[in-house]
């Protein structure tokens, strides 16, 4: 364990970030969620469900597909992936709570989720997912600082129950994420014909699937940049041959889904609508899509940060057209995100992110940094190392 | 979660053609359900009424709207306030069962339970659960039947202080009845539909009208089935789903691990 780092200006930036998004939550604790936000009757989520709760979520999807790749499907050729996965899930995870802890109107009662028996409702089971999930990211990552800090008796105990707490993770968030999906499901009189389908628990999977490796792969490069380690390009070259394959069904998945609900007109029109949709379609699938396909494009650095940070826009602004932009209750009634709704929620992204650049810094997180080589790392390595494991295998 | 609607279900008919527009209903309303006097301002169509809308200080409104009917321009009236499905959208979305469908027919709303997610807000078709945003405890508003005066036997407050008798209140199988009686006997009053009927599987209140009802602001073009549905289908499967993905996660890793470690089995006998 390294105490001994550096805060850099951007350290400083992401934490000055982080503190006017606690001053916001501040007022709205004080005076009320109408006192900075300008959700409303007609549309009671906006911003904040649609990108500190969807987006969040999706992103922290990173989790289980690298922890799904590596130890489900046993390819341990993206092993180095997988700790910088399970901590960016953990902290988009927490990012999503405590966007809940401001966006819920009584925030103090969201325990009587646990206690009450709601079957019927996509939000319960997202809660419980959700919550479990949470506590399974914290048990896989937990390994990693135990270790360093001398408890290597717990975290043997840990790695034996960690295949099967390791499974459920991957299988809750199966749920969970598609549960997002059904949540917009009955709202087929509001989500504009565009976005609204039967199918959205399953797109809402599928991207959530899909922006994992984006994640992934646009973590690597920058912790490689900032880092400072020489980043192994055929790995992630090969993954991002794998994400190129996920953009193109997905793209095939949204457009097929499109046609087959016979929406194809909406697609057509000359609507804000429409323009939302191709946006979306356009630079979230289509380019990318290109870009991956490309070798020169898989090679390169700065081209394949662009590439995947253009999936994770895309599906970005396909949760905001799903959950706010798509949506539409009577001609009068408006809603656009206030600066206020907006400084919450990059204050918490802020926030995430620093801590996730000083944990990386402190822990053995990127295997590319450690001095021992990787092979033997592996072994040791707690989060989803199972092989040399004792009692796993 | 709801119970459906029973013998003793009761429903409420709202006959436009009746209304004059005296909103005693919504007065009635206002002080059975304590809620404050709010300043309103003038606003541009469409509709008239004072206040706008529901709002979480009215449960139901009077809504005005200028339609012309034979050579000139009239006021025709409509309410809105909370249908009472028969299978409430707002209840199956509620992650707490904070609000639920009782037998006597009233959707009430258990304030003790509600976390404020507002999913009942986004679920309800009919756009009726309120909110109470500038609240450091905000609270879900909606009309609740008067579930308290029906329980005692009494009728809603709106119902009782009507002056011409365009709501009427009583066993839901009744009401069905006497809508279907009243357009039947007087077929150039009203248009042949009872709004709430049929509408997402039925709801405890009924609607009677002489303009088509998108004209006097009602949410129209719904399904006849109940919204629940939709998300029932996904989330009934739910715990099958999560077996089976299990089950094969597990098998998956189970083989894809033995796999690996005969690999490496293999490499350490070639290097030694």
């Amino acid at each position: 364990m390294n105490w001994r780092i550096r805060l850099t200006r951007w350290d400083f930036a992401l934490m000055a970030v982080t503190a006017v998004g606690v001053g916001l939550a501040v007022v709205r604790y004080a005076a009320g969620i109408g006192s900075v936000a300008n959700i409303n009757n007609a549309y009671p989520w906006g911003w904040w469900v649609g990108y500190g709760i969807m987006m969040m979520i999706a992103l922290g999807g990173v989790g289980f597909t690298i922890t799904g790749l590596v130890e489900v499907l046993g390819v341990h050729r993206y092993h180095s992936l997988l700790r910088p996965a399970v901590l960016m899930g953990l902290l988009c995870y927490s990012g999503a709570i405590v966007m809940l802890m401001v966006e819920l109107g009584r925030p103090w009662m969201v325990w009587m989720i646990l206690v009450s028996w709601a079957p019927t409702a996509a939000l319960y089971e997202v809660g419980w997912c959700a919550f479990l999930y949470l506590n399974v990211l914290l048990f896989e990552f937990a390994m990693v600082p135990l270790e360093q800090l001398g408890w290597g008796r717990l975290v043997r105990v840990m790695r034996v129950v960690y295949m099967p707490l390791m499974l459920l993770g991957v299988t809750l968030s199966h749920l969970h994420q598609s549960s997002l999906g059904t949540l917009m499901t009955l709202i087929p009189h509001k989500v504009n014909v565009l976005w609204w389908s039967d199918l959205l628990p399953l797109l809402f999977l599928f991207s959530a699937i899909m922006v994992g490796p984006a994640l992934a792969i646009l973590e690597y490069l920058c912790a490689a940049r900032w880092l400072g380690f020489e980043p192994r390009m055929d790995m992630i070259a090969s993954l991002a041959r794998i994400e190129a394959w996920l953009v193109g069904l997905f793209l095939i998945f949204q457009l097929g889904d499109l046609v087959a609900r016979g929406a194809v007109d909406a697609m057509l029109s000359g609507t804000w609508f429409a323009l939302s949709f191709w946006a979306e379609i356009g630079f979230g699938l289509a380019l990318p899509l290109v870009l991956l396909m490309m070798p020169e494009v898989r090679q390169s650095r700065r081209a394949l940060a662009v590439a995947c940070g253009l999936v994770i826009a895309g599906v970005l602004l396909h949760r905001l057209n799903v959950t706010v932009i798509g949506l539409r209750v009577r001609h009068w009634e408006t809603y656009v995100p206030s600066l206020g709704e907006i400084g919450i929620t990059i204050g918490i992204t802020a926030g995430a992110m620093f801590v996730f650049g000083v944990l990386a810094r402190i822990l053995p997180i990127h295997e590319e940094l450690a001095s021992t080589p990787v092979s033997e790392r592996r072994a040791a390595a707690p989060a989803g190392a199972l092989r040399g494991a004792p009692g796993v295998s | 979660m709801t119970a459906r609607s029973s013998a003793k279900s009761k429903a409420m008919i709202q006959d436009n053609t009746r209304c004059i527009g005296c909103r005693a209903c919504m007065v009635a309303c206002k002080s059975w359900n304590d809620r404050p006097a709010d300043h309103t301002d003038f606003f541009a169509g469409p509709g008239y009424q004072n206040p706008r809308d529901l709002d979480a200080n009215n449960y139901t409104l009077i809504t005005f709207n200028e339609i012309v009917t034979g050579a000139r321009p009239d006021w025709v009236f409509g309410r809105q306030l909370c249908m009472h499905c028969e299978q409430p959208a707002c209840a199956s979305a509620c992650p707490t069962t904070a609000l639920r469908k009782t037998e006597l027919g009233p959707v009430v709303f258990d304030k003790n339970r509600c976390i404020g997610c507002r999913a009942c807000m986004q679920a309800c078709p009919f756009l009726i659960p309120k909110y109470d945003y500038e609240n450091r405890a905000p609270l879900i508003h909606k009309c609740t039947f008067c579930a308290d005066r029906i329980e005692a036997g009494l009728k809603p407050a709106c119902a009782t202080v009507c002056p011409t008798s365009a709501i009427s209140f009583g066993d839901r199988d009744d009401m069905i009845a006497e809508a279907k009686r009243r357009i039947a006997t007087a077929p150039g009053t009203y248009i042949p539909h009872i709004y709430g009927l049929d509408e997402v599987g039925g709801t405890s209140v009924l609607h009677l009208s002489s303009v088509p009802f998108e004209q006097i602001g009602y949410v129209t073009g719904l399904p006849n089935t109940p919204m629940p549905d939709l998300t029932h289908r996904w989330l009934r499967v739910t715990p099958h789903f999560f077996a089976l993905l299990y089950a094969v996660f597990a098998a998956l890793t189970w083989i894809t691990h033995r796999r690996s470690h005969k690999q490496v089995d293999g490499d350490q006998g070639k290097t030694a």
